[in-house]
């Protein structure tokens, strides 16, 4: 006990010998950890508002729908014949962040052309209530709940086919029961999706007056979409599924992997390149004493007493470091979460545009605390490893002699 | 008799395959209390001789015997071990440990030999004492002047009663009167302690107050 109370204090000791020199290893390597906790943190935070603001647009988290809803032969007909029960019974904690839909393909006529687009029928009132698809509306306004037959139109959709507010354009689908779907809808509302291609691809009216148009019954409807934050997936049955958007939306899903993972391989490159100026730092410190790690062997000291002396000194260091830099790195990303950042400071004041549409969310920095042990572990493991280069040196240049 | 060399040598080999000879052929016996000095130019072999004896250096040929062990036979790690239970060492230059004072530098060797505590500050206060430095034991080795780090050199060496101290030209880096006083304290010991000394110099001061001189050249004792 005493002789490694008597090797801490020799440790410690040595490392205020060049007390700058210590002192600029452990700012650079708190500074190191502290950027890196940041990034992580603001980067997967970054990836979860873009991905909250665009689910809650339109897509949802989680789509209930029959289980042969997505299959091939479905998608081929020109109505989506698999339905489901609207008022399927779910637990509150679920059914609060629900809203119904109906999908269908449908042409729409204009003053000049006749297009086919996709027909979303919604329950207006809880649209409202869960997503921000009104926000989306820029010209006009947003159908109401007590309206029939009122659509709204992307604002590239509406130039194409000449349509204004106020105008009809006539809508030709086929019903669910094979029937022909007709009927003459008022422009009440156009669009804007930052120029993205859902302004050409979506049109919405109320969940009614879809299901009259297709002759859907109105107990009936093709999705239960979910628009709630978290992941909890739906509940599942023989006639119905769940389908998280990342099945949805793929392409947007691996794009956002993407990011995270290579903010991942730049925070590692990051440590690499701060663990090679810390390796040759410490191969500098570690040779400057050559001459008393010999004197230490010719008093008998074992060079594997040397040794680990060294790895004390490194281990007090980077402890030292690594608290401060994770502390730190915790305050940054509280600053961070108090004052959010705008995306549009890293895109040259441009929307990001993601599938089919622009958004420009705010991102407050959440702290992720797994990042607040596997961080410092990952430097502290790149830190043993920096070590032993020097270490090595140390060995095989003792010379051991008077 | 405890400490003997038969017929060591130790040589390099040069790059013309010819060999160069640190030591050559030496045969020494060392007994209790003796106080040697090896003497000759410089390069002539002394520092070779003391690196031998303390096993530093492996002799090319011959056998390095502490009583009825085998230095020559032991790891290096025996060797480090086997230096830390018998011999003390003073070196031209202190050696001291910067970031310890002059008592914690006297406890070093103590720490690794894994003494009691207690133990250990009454043999780093006796020590203190023996040098004369009772009084500084707590100041660092910057805090000290040539001859004073040279004496708490010395009472590290002497913590750990050693069976010889091995001593590279001990006086070489101090002014007249110090190395006087220094020469003083190695006498009174080897007196008093009846501890075994043996150093390599050149200070003809240090050669005329020894008993037994060896003098060294080309690697050989003459």
């Amino acid at each position: 006990m005493s002789e490694l109370a008597f090797l801490l204090k020799y440790s410690l000791r040595n490392l205020f010998r060049n007390h700058k020199r210590t002192m600029l290893m452990i700012f650079s390597l708190s500074l190191g950890c502290a950027y890196i906790l940041w990034v992580l943190n603001f980067a997967n935070s970054s990836s979860k508002e873009i991905i909250n603001e665009f689910l809650s647009q339109n897509t949802g988290r989680y789509v209930l729908t029959n289980k042969n809803f997505y299959e091939d032969n479905n998608k081929k007909k020109f109505n989506f014949y698999k339905v489901i029960d609207q008022n399927i019974e779910l637990d509150k904690d679920i059914s609060q962040f629900i809203t119904p839909r109906v999908v269908a393909p449908v042409f729409i006529s204009g003053q000049s052309k006749t297009i086919g687009l996709l027909l979303t029928g919604i329950d207006v009132s809880r649209e409202l209530e869960l997503s921000t698809i009104k926000d989306a509306v820029t010209i006009g306004n947003f159908i109401s709940p007590n309206d029939e037959n009122t659509i709204l139109l992307g604002i590239r959709f509406a130039k194409k086919i000449q349509a204004n507010i106020g105008d009809d354009v006539a809508i030709l689908g086929q019903g669910l029961d094979g029937s022909m779907a007709n009927e003459l809808f008022r422009v009440v509302g156009l669009m804007n999706f930052g120029g993205g291609d859902l302004e050409e691809a979506m049109a919405f009216t109320q969940l009614k007056s879809s299901q009259n148009l297709l002759s859907i019954p109105h107990n009936k409807v093709h999705q239960l979409v979910n628009f709630s934050m978290q992941d909890t997936p739906l509940p599942e049955s023989s006639d119905f599924v769940s389908t998280h958007w990342k099945d949805l939306l793929p392409e947007i899903s691996v794009s956002m992997q993407f990011i995270d993972n290579f903010t991942w391989i730049v925070c590692i490159v990051i440590v690499l390149v701060l663990s090679l100026g810390l390796s040759n730092t410490l191969m500098i410190t570690f040779l400057e004493r050559e001459s008393e790690f010999n004197t230490l062997n010719i008093i008998g000291a074992q060079m594997r007493w040397v040794c680990l002396s060294l790895i004390i000194e490194v281990l007090i260091l980077g402890t030292t470091a690594l608290i401060i830099g994770t502390v730190f790195g915790y305050l940054l990303t509280m600053f961070f979460y108090y004052y959010p950042i705008n995306i549009e400071w890293f895109t040259g004041g441009q929307p990001i545009y993601l599938g089919g549409m622009t958004i420009t969310p705010l991102v407050r920095v959440h702290s992720h605390l797994d990042y607040y042990w596997k961080v410092p572990l990952i430097i502290y493991g790149f830190l043993m490893l920096t070590m032993i280069y020097p270490l090595m040196k140390v060995i095989r240049r003792s010379r051991n002699v008077l | 008799m405890f400490f003997e060399l038969k017929d060591v040598s130790k040589y390099y080999e040069s790059s013309e395959n010819s060999k160069v000879f640190g030591a050559k052929n030496i045969n020494l016996e060392i007994k209790p209390g003796d106080f040697l000095a090896l003497v000759g130019p410089s390069g002539s072999g002394k520092t070779t001789l003391l690196n031998l004896i303390a096993g530093l250096l492996l002799p090319s040929s011959g056998t390095l015997l502490h009583g009825k062990e085998n230095i020559t036979s032991l790891s290096l790690e025996q060797r480090t071990q086997h230096r830390l239970d018998y011999m003390g060492f003073v070196f031209q230059d202190y050696q001291l440990l910067p970031v310890l004072t002059a008592a914690e530098n006297i406890e070093f060797p103590l720490q690794l030999k894994k003494i009691d505590k207690y133990e250990i500050k009454k043999r780093v206060n006796w020590a203190l004492e023996q040098v004369g430095l009772e009084n500084l034991g707590n100041r660092y080795p910057k805090q000290l002047s040539g001859g004073q780090q040279q004496r708490v050199s010395i009472a590290r060496a002497i913590a750990c009663k050693p069976e010889i101290i091995l001593a590279d030209e001990p006086t070489a880096n101090l002014d007249s009167k110090t190395a006087q006083e220094i020469i003083q304290l190695f006498l009174k010991l080897n007196e008093e302690l009846n501890l075994t000394f043996v150093f390599s110099t050149h200070d003809q001061r240090l050669i005329d107050q020894v008993k037994t001189v060896l003098y060294v050249k080309d690697g050989k004792i003459s």
